[in-house]
Order: structure tokens, then sequence, then C-alpha cells
């Protein structure tokens, strides 16, 4: 025995061993020989005792210790006994703090169940704070990034779509630069440069600014400067400013490397500045001046991007405004010669939203989604709350009977909801932690390039614990309200077993149905996400998407006007082609799925029509292996050919849907139609081929019809996508690909490199990750409403004990009083799921825009979540509800 | 409202047995268990766990056994007794206690059993 007793010894802190140690076994000596006296049976009995006792006392003694420390560290030192004499506000308020702290570690299971369900539910709100905060919110490094705008165009003429990179010409950038609501604008063209120095030379991704990038952006270089005016200017001193990336990797973050000359693509350049970390604009790594004169190039040559500052003072909607004036002005002037301004626009959209527009939509579905999983916790602690005060009853009582004022009270309560929501915010940050670590995966690669990231600050940190505060007021106010209403008399009088009364016991039902019907939301709302994530997998998108590497280029007017960009885009694709493992390449101006320019035709046997009222249709420009490259198969005639050439007679392939909408049954090989409006004479086009449907607006929209034009009959377009269709895995060729574009002109940027699988992953990543994020959290809330039932109803079980005792003592059996409670628990997923699905419906039109093939009152997701509920209800009903059949009945007689 | 957080029972009762003067833990233990019929009993981890708790707040000390003990075995055990302050905060534990049971008359079911 003795030896068992001096291992269980060692579980006490080492002082309470120095001090007490002998003490403990003398004293456990002596109680041994005279329990050994009383018989073996007292003898056994008495080891088990001492055992028990000297495990229980050695974790009060180190758990008293480990308070004790912990006091220390937050500065109200050990409990002293009697208090000090004088109080200080401070002192009473750290006075409740400790108090409040002994409550919840007196009851660490309560503390722990608390921490964990706020902390999961704090830790998903922090994450989708976190993801926002990095995708959405801040992406970029910039000051006051709301006002940060990109002035995006679209020409109706040529597609509904407003674009924000390469889409703008010098002479529209001297226009925009006119608005005053900007206070400053800077315009820059993309490409690649050279740079030598360090130890080999490297293509870097540049930025060509024509005025000075850096106020607009609102960031000074964290070491020498930016551009000045006359460096700026056509022909002035050759200089450049790089990333803080790129001098780290290139230069190692060597200050003195700043004014040395460098070689950037043959030209002896002066690095003067280098900007802050953090990567800007696009991923970009160096800044040059354009270096051009604005006035020289044609309005029509169109590759700048416009970012501008909004002017203080000066909305968003003033500078539209503006913009649209300025557009109806240089429609004015030049309609004549550029059609395409005919009814143009220039939008003012915030730098992030223009770039991440997609991403929008479901992050803010989704912070409402973990907004309610953080409701669903509160709820849950809430009653949690309410069962212990109803159990604490007595000591309130006693608290105020003895002259404690209510605020007092009410205040100790409160400190406790805080001190476990500030705990709940501490996991919950850890979780947010790992979450956002391991988000990188979720983030297409597409975002990455563009250096977001998404990561624990002090904006999440904020957020984090506004919340975690909100939350412990709202967990606390409703169990202090009681208890200050409560009369101490009567709860010093009142009956034990009655227990809470039967107002408390309707709000704790309550709170759990609310929870139920929460949790019936996020499933639903899970449910259909899901449902649309699969039906958007399966889609039948009319084209092979498996090893397709695409990208685009764009190249320069002034160094490839007329047809040699043609001759170039040719040359490409030939040596593109040679390459081994490569089928086949085509050059193309968009590809599924998503062709989004349109235009208007007119039909030469087709009804006549004025302009307003010409039909359009997706008009693409293609190399006559598009279709080959897609693995689109023929319906009828030809595809586009190699034949086709600008002195040849003009030819177009249409798509099925096209024939179907607009030919009806004739046949349409050989009929002619015109692009364009009918404003001029446009030339005619002989149909030479139906191309098989596959989709061009998107996944999930309807085919819409279709246009191609050969590439070859055409030399307008300096800006297409190259697709390569290969043997091998498309990824694998990137780095073989960029390198015979880098043959063909060094200084040829290629964008947008990607896979189709990538592009189409990027295009769902919406669905994939909303769907994903929001089963996680119907799941969390799940288990939060299946914690709450569990404590409400064996709460409820424990409070008629009685009641099922005289049940079972006039004959029910014990199964009856099962049935008894499981019924009851039906009732409240019955009453949970009819406003779950209300709330739904409510809300219907809102979810539908982001459903697909489904709709919010999808009676299949409605039944499984309806049977999943129940299930985890009755489930959670369970233990409580077996507990209450196994009631012995003369023993809950005998309580009273 | 006290200004201390309620005595536990067991250390009550420990207090209540050093009123009667200075003893030692074994003592102490089969003191209590004497005065409550053996409803309370106090295993040797829990009875030097409160032990120490009342030496570290000040509310008992060792005391130097009485002279005629100071031989053999008991030579070797610490002698506990009440400090000033701990008889201060027993009689508040044991006023607050009595206030309690006046309460507790004003019900009158409760009345009967404690007349």
């Amino acid at each position: 025995m003795s030896r068992v007793a001096r291992l269980l010894l060692r579980l006490f802190p080492e002082s309470f061993r120095n001090r007490y140690g002998n003490e403990v076994m003398t004293t456990l000596a002596a109680s041994a020989s005279e329990a050994r006296d009383r018989g073996w049976m007292a003898a056994v009995r008495f080891h088990v005792l001492v055992m028990v006792d000297l495990g229980a006392a050695a974790f009060r003694c180190r758990s008293r210790q480990l308070v004790a420390a912990f006091e220390r560290r937050i500065g109200v030192g050990p409990p002293r006994l009697p208090a000090p004499a004088k109080r200080t506000a401070m002192d009473t308020f750290l006075g409740d703090v400790r108090y409040a702290l002994r409550q919840l570690i007196r009851r660490p299971g309560f503390a722990a169940i608390a921490i964990f369900s706020l902390g999961l539910a704090i830790g998903a709100n922090s994450l989708i704070y976190g993801l926002l905060d990095g995708l959405v919110l801040r992406p970029f490094p910039y000051p006051d990034p709301d006002r940060l705008v990109a002035v995006g165009v679209s020409f109706p003429k040529v597609s509904a779509d407003t674009n924000y990179i390469e889409t703008l010409s010098p002479a529209e950038y001297l226009d925009i630069r006119t608005v005053r609501s900007f206070s400053h604008v800077a315009s820059y063209d993309l490409g690649n440069r050279n740079i030598v120095g360090g130890d080999a030379p490297e293509r870097v991704f540049t930025a060509l600014v024509l005025d000075d990038l850096f106020p607009v952006v609102g960031l000074p270089p964290a070491l020498g400067r930016g551009f000045t005016r006359e460096e700026l200017a056509p022909g002035g001193a050759p200089v450049a400013v790089i990333s803080h990336r790129l001098w780290q990797s290139r230069f190692g973050g060597d200050p003195g490397m700043l004014n040395r000359p460098v070689r950037i693509s043959g030209r002896a350049v002066s690095i003067v500045g280098v900007m802050p970390p953090g990567l800007l604009v696009i991923g970009t790594d160096l800044w040059l001046p354009w270096g051009g004169d604005p006035l020289q190039m044609a309005r029509n040559i169109r590759q700048f991007n416009v970012l501008a500052r909004l002017a203080p003072g000066a909305s968003l909607s003033q500078a539209n405004a503006e913009l649209a004036t300025l557009a109806r002005q240089v429609e004015q002037a030049h309609k004549g010669r550029f059609a395409e301004y005919d009814n143009w626009r220039l939008t003012a959209t915030p730098w992030a939203a223009a770039l991440l527009r997609d991403v929008r939509p479901a992050g803010f579905i989704l912070l409402g989604a973990v907004g309610l999983v953080l409701l669903i916790a509160c709820a849950n602690l809430t009653n949690l709350f309410l069962a212990r005060s109803s159990t604490r009853q007595r000591e309130l009582a006693v608290r105020l009977a003895l002259g404690a004022g209510r605020w007092r009270v009410t205040r100790v309560l409160l400190i406790e909801s805080l001190l476990l929501s500030l705990g709940g915010a501490a996991l919950g940050l850890a979780i947010a932690w790992v979450g956002l670590r391991s988000a990188d995966a979720l983030i297409p690669s597409q975002f990455q390039s563009l250096g977001l990231a998404a990561a624990l600050n002090v904006r999440v940190l904020a957020w984090s614990l506004l919340l975690a505060v909100t939350a412990g007021v709202l967990v606390g106010v409703v169990p202090a309200v009681q208890a200050i209403r409560t009369d101490p008399h009567e709860s010093l009088r009142a009956d034990v077993r009655s227990g809470g009364s039967r107002a408390g016991r309707r709000i704790r039902q309550m709170f759990v149905v609310a929870e139920l019907a929460l949790s019936v939301v996020l499933l639903i709302g899970a449910g259909l996400l899901l449902r649309t994530f699969f039906n958007v997998q399966r889609v039948d998108r009319g084209f092979d998407a498996r090893d397709l590497l695409t990208m685009r280029l764009t190249l320069p007017r002034d160094k490839y006007p007329g047809e040699s960009a043609n001759v170039f885009f040719g040359q490409l694709a030939d040596r593109i082609a040679a390459l081994p493992g490569v089928r086949t390449v085509a050059m193309t101006s968009q590809f599924a799925p998503r062709e989004s320019a349109q235009t208007q035709f007119r039909l030469e046997r087709g009804p006549s029509a004025d302009r307003d009222t010409l039909p359009a249709a997706v008009v693409t420009v293609a190399s006559p292996t598009y279709f080959e490259t897609l693995a689109v198969p023929m319906r009828a005639g030809r595809a586009i050919g190699f034949a086709d050439r600008l002195d040849t007679p003009l030819v177009a392939v249409v798509n099925e849907t096209f024939v179907a909408r607009h030919v009806k049954e004739a046949d349409p090989i050989g009929q002619r139609l015109a692009l364009g409006s009918p404003t001029r004479e446009r030339p005619w086009r002989t149909i030479v081929g139906v191309v098989a449907d596959y989709k061009n607006d998107g996944l999930t929209e309807p085919v819409r019809p279709a246009i191609y034009t050969p590439v070859t009959q055409q030399t307008d377009w300096n800006q297409l996508f190259v697709l390569v269709r290969s043997d091998v895995a498309a990824s694998s060729l990137i780095p073989l690909v960029r390198r015979t574009v880098t043959a063909l002109d060094p200084d040829q940027p290629v964008y947008f490199v990607q896979t189709m699988e990538q592009a189409l992953s990027a295009a769902t990543f919406q669905q994939r990750a909303s769907a994903l994020l929001l089963a996680i959290f119907a799941s969390v809330a799940l288990v939060l409403a299946a914690v709450g039932t569990y404590g409400v109803m064996s709460y409820a079980v424990s409070m008629r004990t009685q009641e099922m005792g005289v049940r079972l003592a006039v004959g029910a059996r014990p199964r009856d009083v099962m049935t008894l409670v499981l019924g009851q628990v039906l009732r409240l997923v019955a009453i949970g799921l009819a406003i779950g699905i209300g709330l739904v419906m409510a809300a219907g039109r809102a979810v539908e825009g982001v459903l697909f093939g489904v709709r919010a009152a999808d009676p299949a997701t409605i039944g499984i979540v309806a049977s999943v509920l129940a299930a985890v209800a009755l489930l959670a009903a369970w233990v409580p509800a077996a507990r209450a059949a196994r009631v012995d009945p003369i023993q809950a007689l005998r309580v009273e | 409202m006290p200004r201390t957080k309620a005595l536990s029972a067991p250390v009550l009762h420990i207090m209540l047995a050093l009123a009667d003067g200075a003893r030692h833990g074994y003592a102490i233990k089969q003191e209590v268990e004497s005065r409550t019929d053996g409803a309370i009993r106090l295993g040797p981890g829990t009875l030097y766990e409160a032990i120490q708790r009342l030496e570290e707040s000040g509310l008992i000390e060792e005391s130097v056994p009485a002279g005629d003990a100071a031989n053999g075995q008991e030579a070797q055990r610490r002698y506990y007794r009440l400090t000033t302050r701990g008889w201060t905060a027993l009689r508040q534990e044991l006023r607050s206690l009595g206030r309690l049971v006046d309460l507790a008359r004003e019900n009158p079911r409760l009345r009967k059993g404690l007349a």
C-alpha cells in the first residue's frame, strides 16, 4: 500500500511533497491499521478510497497552483483571506474577474464545452474573414484600397463584357486624365524585359508606365525614389524601379545597388527605387517609363491599363458620371473613324473588385454562413448558462440576500461569459491560423500569381476580438437578466426539485429550436451548393478539356503592324506544333467555355431589320485548327481552312444553335451573312460549315449562337489566345512553349498561362470553395445543435425524474417513457425544420443566383436535411431518454 | 455579501477542530470524524491539501506541541493552530451561515427541521 501511496504522492507538486509528504504517510499508516482492525472488506474499501482521495487532492492542488500562477501572471495575486481593508473600483473588478475565473475552473467541463463551441464558431468566422480580407477586402497592400480604381472599358459593338486589362489606348488615357474626380491617374503597358546583373540574365514581368504609378497606388518606394516628370517624358533618362522581391532575389537586398547602372534589355538603366514588400500591380517586378509619345499612337491601339485614385471628397459614382460624359464626348468626336465608340462605356471599379470580381458574392455568403454558426454557438451557450444559472440560483440568491447589488451579480455573470468567449477567441484564432495556412490550396493559381495570400493579421485579430466580445455579451445577457429578476426569497424558498420555472424551460426550448432552425438553413445551403457543384462538374461541355494548354499574347502594334501579327502567330503555331508531344495548336480571339465577344449580324436571306433589332451572335476569330484542338466535331460542311486567306472569298462557320435559331429549316451551307451594324456597307461572308455546339457562355448557361471567322482573313487582331493540345500533360509543356515565344521575340510577354483544367477549376473555384466550406460549417452547426439538444433534453429529463418515476410506477413501460422523451425532441426538430425551411424559402431568390440545376426548394435536399437533422437530434436525445427510462420509481419518489 | 469565498466543508471542519486547540493532522482527522459521527471522512490527501491551503492563506499556522508530548514519535509531527486571521474568518463564516439558516427558517416548509 505504502508503495502505491508513495507513487500517488508524486502526483502532488514538489513543494507539497516536501512539506507534507511524511505527514501524509504517517496519517495513512495510522488510518490503515485502524481500517485493518475492522476486517478485510473495510481494508479494501479504505485502500480504494485513499487512492481516489490522493488522486483528487493532487488534482486540486495542481489546479490551485496553476490558477495561482495564472493569477500572478495577470496581476491579481493569490487570494488572501480576509480581503484588504480598502477596495478601489479596480480591485472590485479584478476581484470579480478572479471570482468568475474560479467559478469557471470549478466546472472545467462546462468551461471546456463553452470554449470549444465558441472556439469552433469564432475560428470559422476568423477564417472566412481572413480569406475575405486577403482576397477581397484588402488583397493588395495599398493604402485606402477602396479609392484606388481601375478604369475599364466596354464596347457593346464587340462584347458585353467590361475589360480592365490591356484595353485602352494612350489617346484614351489622355482623355481619362482630364476627369476631375481623380487626383492621380497613371497608365501602364505590360511586358517582359531582360535584366542583367547578378548571376544570369532573367526575364522579368514588367510594367511600362505612362505617368508616375506610385502616387496612384499610394505607396512611395521603400528605398530611393519614384520617377520624375523628365524621366517619364519621351526620351527621358533611362531609369527603373524594382520590386522588393526582385531586389532580394537578384541584388541580395543590397542598398548600394541604387543608382548604379544595370543592363535591362540591352540598355544601361539606373535603378532609382525599390518598392516595399508585397507585389504591386498584377505581379510585376520591374517598372520602367514607357518612353513613347501618347499623341503619336493611334486611338485604336489598345494595350494599356489605367489606374486612378479618387480625389479627396470625390465619390466613385461622381467619377463614373464624369467618365460617362467623357465617353459621349469621345463618341461624338471620333465615331466617324472608330465605329466601336458607338455607345462605348468607361467604368471605374475599385481595383480589387475589378481583378477579383468573381469571388465576392461567395465570400459574403460564406461570411453570412459563419455568422449563423456563431449565432448557433451563442444560442447553445446561452442555454448552458441558463441551465447552470438555475442551479446557481441559490448561490446568486445568497449573494443578493447578503447585500450584493444586482449590478454586481450581473457583472460577475457577464464577466464569466466574456472570459469564456475570450477563451473561445483564442482557440478560434488558433483554428483560423491553421485554416488560413492550408487555405492556400483553395486559392486558384491565377490569384496567387497576383501575390494574393490570406494570413492572420491585425484586422482578423480585431474582428475575432469584436466577435468574441459580442458573443460574450449576447451569451451573458439573458442569464444575467434572469438572475437579477429573481427574488432571493423566492429562490431560497423554492423547491429544489421543480428546478427552473415553466418560463425558463420555454426559453431554453426556444433556443434549441432556434439552433435547429439555423442548422437547417446551413444544411440546406450546403446541400444546394454541393448539388450545384456536382451539376456544374457533370455539365456536358461539348469540348475536351484534358491536356490543353492556354495562354495569351498581345503583340505591340507599333512592332507588328497589319499582316505581320498574323505572320508572327503563324510562325509561333508552326514552332509550337513541332515541339515533342504537341498534337495541334490553335489561335483564337477567345475560347471555350466563355466566348463573350458578341457582334450584331445580318443574314442575306434573313428578315430585314434595322440597327436596333438585328440579332447578335458570339463572334470568334479562330485559326483553322481551333475546332480540332478543342475536339469539337463538324456537323456539316467544312471547318475554317488554311486556304482561307485575305485574297480568297470571306467565309464563316456557325454552330448548331445558330442554325436552329436563325436559319431554321433551310440549308445553312452557302448562305451569306454580314457582321457588324448595317450603318455601313459590310462585306458578305459565306457560311461553309456547321460545328457542333459546345459551352461558350460559361458552363452554367445555355449555348449561344456563334459565328467563327478565319484569323487569316483579318488584320485587326493583335491579341490572341494560343491553345495547345498535347499527348503529354499540358503543364509539362509550359517552359517549352515559353522558350519558343522568347526565341521568336525576346521582348514578347506571355500571360494567363494555364491548362484548360486549371482554367475550368478557377471558373468553378467559387462553387467548389463555397460548397466545401459551407459543408464544413453546416457540420459544425449540426454538432453544436446536437450538443444543445443533448443539454436541454438531459436537463429536462433530470427535472422530470419524479414524473417519470410516477409514470413507471403506475405501469408505463420504459419504452413508453423513451417514446415520450424522443417525441418531445421530434417536436422541437419539426418546429426547427419548419422555421429553417421557411427562412430558406424567404431567402430563396437571393440564393438562386449562385445555384445551378437545382432550385432553393429542392425536395430531395430538404428531405435529406430533415432526416439527417431528425437522426442527429434523436441520437443526441437518446442518452437522456434512456436515462429517463431507467429511472427507479422508488428512488424517484423517495427524493421528495 | 461575504468578502471572501465561502469556506469548503473540509476546511470548515478542520478549522472547527482546531478551535479547541492545536492538533496534528491525524488528530484533526479523528476529531472531525468523531464530531460528525463518521459522516465526513478526510482522506490523507484531502486533509493535507486543505491544510496547505489554510496555511497559505494564513488562517492556520504550525505551533509548538505541548511539552509533555515532545518526545518519541509525537515529536516528529507538526501541530497546527488557528491564527488571529483564522479566528476572524471562522467567526465571519459561521455568522453568515447563521444568517443563511435564519433566512431558511422563514420558509414554513423548512422551519420544522431547523427549529
